[in-house]
């Protein structure tokens, strides 16, 4: 018996067309074509972050996707998930939904089911989808360290401020500490800074002057005494001896004795004054020297802050 | 975003702050030496020398007898430029201790020991005046000082030639340029002062006038 040549196509194509479609029914079964799909409804309070065609996750598994979203009289969100017949199983009356909005990536539906023993959810029972928000968790997580940033950009803004501000507390002290230095710079001696009375010290340096000048009278009329003693009895003690001009010098040593007197009685009470003068200065030049530092602690550290320099280079000029 | 700003600048600054720094008695020193420079110069640093005396202190901290050394020359060659007297006793100790090339020919420049440096060289940037002192020519030494371009060093050298070489007009009118750019006032005067004296020596009356009324004006 022979096969003729037309039953041979023949058989070919219909086989081959059989297979075609074995191929797709396959193909359209193992896609869940002729599965039975389960329609479950959630709802939340709003459908920001939901969209038509959103995957529903199991376990980082895709099980179903939202079909619909709708708007109750209630004004709550329904959102229509399908779940093919062979994942129903991972949908339990104690599962919760969660909308999950990662930083990156798309948003997805997440189930999770505690106990797979539960029942299943009953396909008429709508729960409620809770959301987890990547991107305001970590916004409220940046929120405070922000405000802290801003704290300290504001510190730094008035630091600059009160550094930049004329009448600022740096400037003043500078200003003062300028001042201070100007004055010792200006003043002739530590007398006059201490008294801080230009014709006090005056008054002092004339004393001491006309002390000087006594002395030197005294100093005088010593060495006169001495010669005198040298000299005969008649040139001691006559008309024109030495002796009468030994008593005017004498009246004259007393006269500028007294002089003396005054002079040192008031030296004394300016010395009183100056020791005064002398414990306050102490306590300003403490005052000076904690300001300087003060300053000087400050430009350091901003010279530290600012600092690129490089080590410097004494050289001879 | 002002704010922002600031904090991201002072993030930079700190970001650009050196990691090695500076050692104190170094920075120190250096500062202080600048000050005494200008307020010397300037006449504010009194008999005292208080910045000196700080610059002196830091360089001792750093046990650095060449840099304690060349304080001191700085010093001779500030009171060379004021066309004051100088006092080397200081350095003569420290050279003794511590001899240096470079250092001495310097004090032989300050100093006006000119045999010494025909030898050697002059110190940068006075080696260009080499020539001109070993001719004693005045035109060229005058071309030569204009020329440098440190204002400290072109006094100086004005200084050193007029203290120990013939001079004219020409340099003592660099130094008082120099000297009234830089608001140097001791300098100024030094070198007007000078410059009277040598016009009443030419007998140019009318200018010595001319430089004492200036003076007068000046110092009211």
């Amino acid at each position: 018996m022979s096969i003729t040549r037309e039953f041979k196509v023949g058989f070919l194509v219909v086989f081959t067309a059989i297979l075609l479609i074995a191929t797709l029914f396959y193909l359209a079964y193992e896609k869940g074509v002729f599965s039975t799909i389960h329609t479950y409804t959630l709802s939340s309070h709003s459908g920001d972050g939901f969209t038509e065609g959103m995957p529903v996750v199991f376990s980082g598994f895709n099980i179903g996707k939202v079909h619909a979203l709708e708007l109750n009289d209630q004004g709550l969100t329904l959102i229509k998930i399908k779940i093919p017949n062979k994942h129903v199983k991972w949908i339990r009356s104690d599962s919760s939904f969660v909308l999950y909005r990662p930083l990156i990536g798309a948003a997805r539906i997440v189930v999770s089911s505690a106990n797979l023993h539960s029942p299943l959810l009953p396909p008429g029972e709508i729960r409620e989808v809770n959301t987890i928000n990547d991107i305001n968790d970590a916004i409220a997580k940046v929120q405070p360290l922000i405000e802290k940033i801003t704290n300290i950009a504001e510190n730094i803004e008035r630091l600059t401020n009160q550094l930049s501000d004329p009448a600022g507390s740096l400037n003043r002290i500078l200003a003062n500490a300028r001042k201070v230095t100007d004055t010792l710079a200006r003043k002739k001696s530590l007398l006059e800074m201490a008294v801080d009375d230009e014709e006090s010290v005056k008054a002092v340096h004339a004393a001491l002057k006309k002390l000087k000048d006594i002395t030197a009278s005294v100093d005088g009329v010593l060495k006169k005494v001495d010669k005198m003693a040298d000299k005969t009895d008649s040139s001691l003690y006559g008309k024109d001896g030495t002796l009468p001009q030994v008593n005017k010098i004498l009246k004259d040593i007393i006269g500028k004795l007294e002089k003396l007197d005054t002079t040192v009685s008031n030296i004394n009470k300016m010395s009183g004054d100056l020791s005064e003068g002398t414990k306050n200065f102490r306590i300003l030049r403490s005052d000076i020297d904690d300001t300087v530092n003060a300053i000087d602690d400050v430009a350091k550290k901003l010279d530290d802050l600012l600092s690129t320099k490089k080590e410097p280079e004494i050289k001879l000029p | 975003m002002n704010k922002f700003l600031a904090l991201l600048m002072a993030i930079l600054f700190s970001a650009c702050s050196s990691s090695q720094p500076i050692p104190q008695w170094k920075d120190k020193s250096y500062r202080q030496l600048e000050t005494y420079k200008n307020d010397f110069l300037a006449d504010k640093e009194d008999a005292t020398e208080p910045h000196f005396r700080k610059a002196r202190e830091a360089f001792a901290a750093g046990n650095d007898l060449d840099l304690l050394a060349k304080a001191y020359l700085t010093r001779m060659a500030l009171q060379a430029a004021v066309l004051t007297d100088i006092d080397d006793s200081d350095f003569i100790r420290l050279d003794k201790l511590q001899p240096s090339a470079l250092n001495r020919s310097y004090y032989d420049f300050i100093q006006g020991n000119f045999s010494a440096l025909q030898k050697t060289e002059p110190p940068p940037p006075y080696n260009r005046l080499k020539s001109a002192i070993a001719g004693k020519d005045v035109a060229a030494a005058a071309r030569e000082i204009a020329g440098m371009e440190n204002n400290l060093s072109r006094l100086i050298a004005c200084g050193v030639w007029v203290k120990y070489l013939p001079y004219n007009d020409s340099i003592l009118q660099i130094a008082i340029a120099t000297a009234s750019e830089q608001g140097w006032s001791r300098a100024l005067f030094a070198y007007l002062y000078k410059l009277q004296a040598y016009y009443q020596d030419r007998k140019e009356l009318q200018k010595a006038q001319d430089i004492k009324e200036r003076l007068e004006m000046l110092k009211k």
